[in-house]
């Protein structure tokens, strides 16, 4: 049978390797999607534990860091230090807004930090210094042309970049940080605000520990001592926006995904379909030579097979491609097809895709009579 | 030669439509992908649509409603209610906000709406009331059915639990649901008193939006006024841009992947019509007209996979809604010309290696037994 497979494949080499392209660019197409979607998930939890500290507190109610508002009273962070056990509370203040160049719109997140919580992961320039300077993620630079030095217009009042990140993005927005000097600044030159005290002054506070301290107690007394705020580990806090964003793209990303391993399975199936139908004349001289439609069948799953093995590594580096492609053109997005999980579970559909695309053909097979090998 | 090609493509029916579904395949993952983000971004300005107001009022800067953030003093609203042709101004506070609904995480566009007579509020309710009171919520319908919620449960919004008192329909959307509150219990969570959000003007007959909001923005300080079809441009497109480029991403894999089929099953024909080809060859038929007959042989296969994956993405799009009802599917007719054209650009593509079959077909196998 391995020698029949091997002189079908190199039989003619064009259309062996049209069918590992085909099945390749199968591979590729469910690895990129999967990968968006790991990607996604990868970028939420960043936004609470790269802010650093032993706890976090929001206010009452408010579970998650990304997609809500908090606003704690000014108070709050002297009634946290006061607690035994709380080192140092950092004050940080969220802000959705959208920036807008050139016609085009982006959404950010704007951390304003104190003396933690700022940027990581810088790769060009510093954290901001004076009140005019703002870090800004390399996606919101590339998708709007934005350089180191650069003016950036934010609701009519213009910040500095000092700094660019990376991998400071979740749900489809960028992160800029600026000081609370930037802030303040902002909020009062700024001709869009009507009235600071709608605007948040203070979101959420970054608590660091005594040596020692236990983290549940402290957590507890600060609940206790501030009726108004929520006390979470980043940690779990991480794990809400995670769960939040699953929530929200999960169904859609899971449909997509479905699709594209139904697509798989059928892609497949045909081109076997269509390398079984264009040899029927071979098969047929089989079958008259007494060969069984068993045999045969096998043959052509063991193809299938061979076929999806060689393809899987050419499919891999399609999506390692499309991932570099993505990285450049749309920033915004993680391709995480090299996931370990991502590529064990498509390693498991080709497996479906081959066994289950190779019966389609096993029919035609089947039904072939060795006369055709008499007909004109 | 016509003659010959469509002898050829139609000599094998089902070869022809196993071709023609495997291409099919490949565009129906981009006709999916360009459905769910239509659904979910015209599910995003539903509630700009189905407002009505003629000029929609907000801070300045401020030019959407989708991941933005509008504050303006509330005495404006009686500003804007004496600009010349304003009939009415009715006046929302809203913010983004994740909601607790049957044991999970929601998010959604929360809308507090005061007044009374129901404006700004849902236009579609099929249980309960239509304006909540204080403590009180109108929740989308297709929430309560996926969490298994009815009129008199309690939802949380912050620490404010409310209860449940009409069921939407047409506010549900993956990303934005809208939920309904009391104005008043919205400002107490924002800590937004004396402001407002939004103002929706309606405008008195006769009166043109555009001509209106410029008036408006001439008239109150620090207020940005655009008539509906410019704000919901405004939130449509940015919802699009924010999909765009993993839809332009997708569509780019699933047309690769339509490309690669197409050639091989252009391919496997012309292969197993290299006789008929030699012969074509040795009676004086040029390649040019061989090539054009290859070519128009994918455009066939091309478009008729096309043809079958449109038929199976409207099939299925109804089905899909209704098993998994948190995704809102839309199959426009400007999306699928857009891959009519981009499909005989495939066609073209995916044509030119069997092309250079045809013109290494020597005559002379024609006379080979």
């Amino acid at each position: 049978m391995i020698h029949l497979v091997y002189r079908q494949l190199v039989h003619r080499p064009l259309r062996t390797l049209f069918m590992l392209i085909a099945v390749a660019t199968t591979i590729g197409a469910v690895l990129v999607i999967q990968g968006f979607q790991i990607g996604i998930y990868w970028q939420l939890p960043g936004l609470v534990l790269n802010r650093g500290g032993d706890l976090i507190v929001t206010q009452a109610g408010i579970t998650n860091m990304i997609a809500a508002r908090s606003t704690l009273p000014q108070l709050t962070r002297r009634q946290v230090e006061a607690i035994e056990g709380v080192k140092i509370a950092h004050p940080l203040t969220a802000i959705s807004a959208i920036y807008e160049r050139n016609r085009r719109k982006t959404p950010i997140f704007i951390i304003v930090y104190d003396t933690a919580g700022g940027p990581r992961n810088i790769i060009a320039g510093t954290a901001p210094k004076g009140s005019r300077d703002i870090v800004i993620d390399r996606s919101l630079a590339r998708i709007h042309g934005l350089a180191m030095g650069d003016p950036i217009l934010i609701s009519e009042y213009a910040f500095r970049i000092s700094g660019i990140t990376t991998d400071n993005v979740a749900f489809f927005a960028p992160f800029a940080f600026v000081t609370y000097d930037g802030m303040i600044d902002f909020y009062m030159e700024s001709k869009v605000v009507g009235d600071i005290t709608t605007f948040p002054l203070l979101s959420f506070l970054i608590v660091e520990l005594m040596p020692g301290a236990d983290r549940k107690k402290v957590a507890a007394a600060i609940e206790a001592r501030v009726p108004d705020a929520d006390v979470f580990a980043p940690s779990i806090l991480a794990a809400n926006d995670r769960r939040l964003g699953r929530a929200m793209l999960g169904p859609v990303f899971n449909l997509i995904t479905t699709v594209s391993f139904i697509i798989g399975v059928l892609v497949i199936g045909l081109i076997m379909f269509a390398s079984v139908n264009a040899r029927r004349r071979s098969f047929g001289v089989l079958k008259a030579l007494g060969f069984s439609t068993l045999h045969l069948s096998g043959s052509v799953v063991f193809e299938a097979a061979i076929i999806t093995l060689l393809a899987f590594p050419l499919g891999v580096g399609l999506a390692w491609a499309v991932a570099a492609v993505v990285d450049s053109v749309a920033p915004l997005y993680v391709v995480m097809f090299d996931d370990p999980a991502a590529l064990f579970r498509t390693a498991l559909g080709c497996a479906v895709f081959a066994l289950v695309g190779s019966m389609i053909p096993v029919r035609v097979i089947a039904h072939l009579e060795p006369a055709i090998v008499f007909r004109r | 030669m016509l003659h010959w090609t469509f002898k050829a493509l139609f000599a094998r029916p089902v070869y022809l439509l196993a071709s023609a579904c495997g291409v099919a395949f490949a565009l129906i993952l981009v006709i999916f992908i360009e459905a769910v983000f239509a659904g979910e971004s015209g599910r995003i300005v539903a509630y700009l649509e189905q407002s009505k107001a003629d000029v929609w009022v907000m801070q300045r800067g401020v030019s959407n409603m989708h991941m933005a953030t509008s504050f303006i003093s509330d005495w404006k609203v009686a500003k804007i209610a004496k600009v010349e042709g304003v009939r009415k101004a009715t006046p929302i506070l809203y913010m983004n906000a994740s909601i607790e609904i049957g044991g999970r995480q929601w998010f959604s566009f929360v809308v507090g709406m005061g007044g009374g007579d129901g404006r700004a509020g849902p236009w579609r309710v099929v249980k309960g009331k239509r304006q909540p009171g204080r403590g009180e919520v109108v929740i989308p319908a297709t929430l309560a059915r996926i969490t298994g919620l009815d009129l008199g449960a309690t939802i949380t919004l912050n620490t404010k639990k409310l209860k449940v008192v009409g069921l939407s329909e047409g506010t549900f959307s993956m990303a934005n649901s809208v939920t309904f509150v009391h104005a008043a219990d919205l400002s107490d969570i924002m800590s937004a008193f004396g402001m407002v959000s939004y103002v929706l003007v309606d405008a008195e007959e006769g009166v043109d939006g555009r001509a209106l909001a410029a008036r408006v923005r001439d008239q109150v300080a620090s207020v940005n006024a655009m008539p509906l079809k410019d704000f919901i441009a405004s939130d449509h497109g940015l919802a699009m841009q924010m999909g765009v480029e993993i839809i332009n991403i997708m569509s780019f894999i699933g047309m690769g992947l339509a490309i690669v089929i197409t050639g091989f099953t252009v391919y496997s024909q012309t292969n197993r019509r290299r006789r008929e080809l030699a012969v074509a060859k040795a009676l004086g038929v040029r390649n040019r007209a061989v090539y054009g007959s290859v070519l128009l042989q994918a455009v066939c296969v091309v478009l008729l996979g096309l043809a079958i994956a449109t038929a199976l993405a409207l099939a299925a799009a109804p089905l899909i809604e209704a098993l998994v009802p948190l995704v809102a599917l839309t199959i426009e007719f400007e999306a699928l010309l857009k891959l009519g054209a981009l499909a005989l650009c495939i066609a073209a593509v995916s044509s030119l290696i069997p092309a250079r079959q045809v013109l290494r077909v020597d005559p002379a196998t024609a006379f080979h037994s």
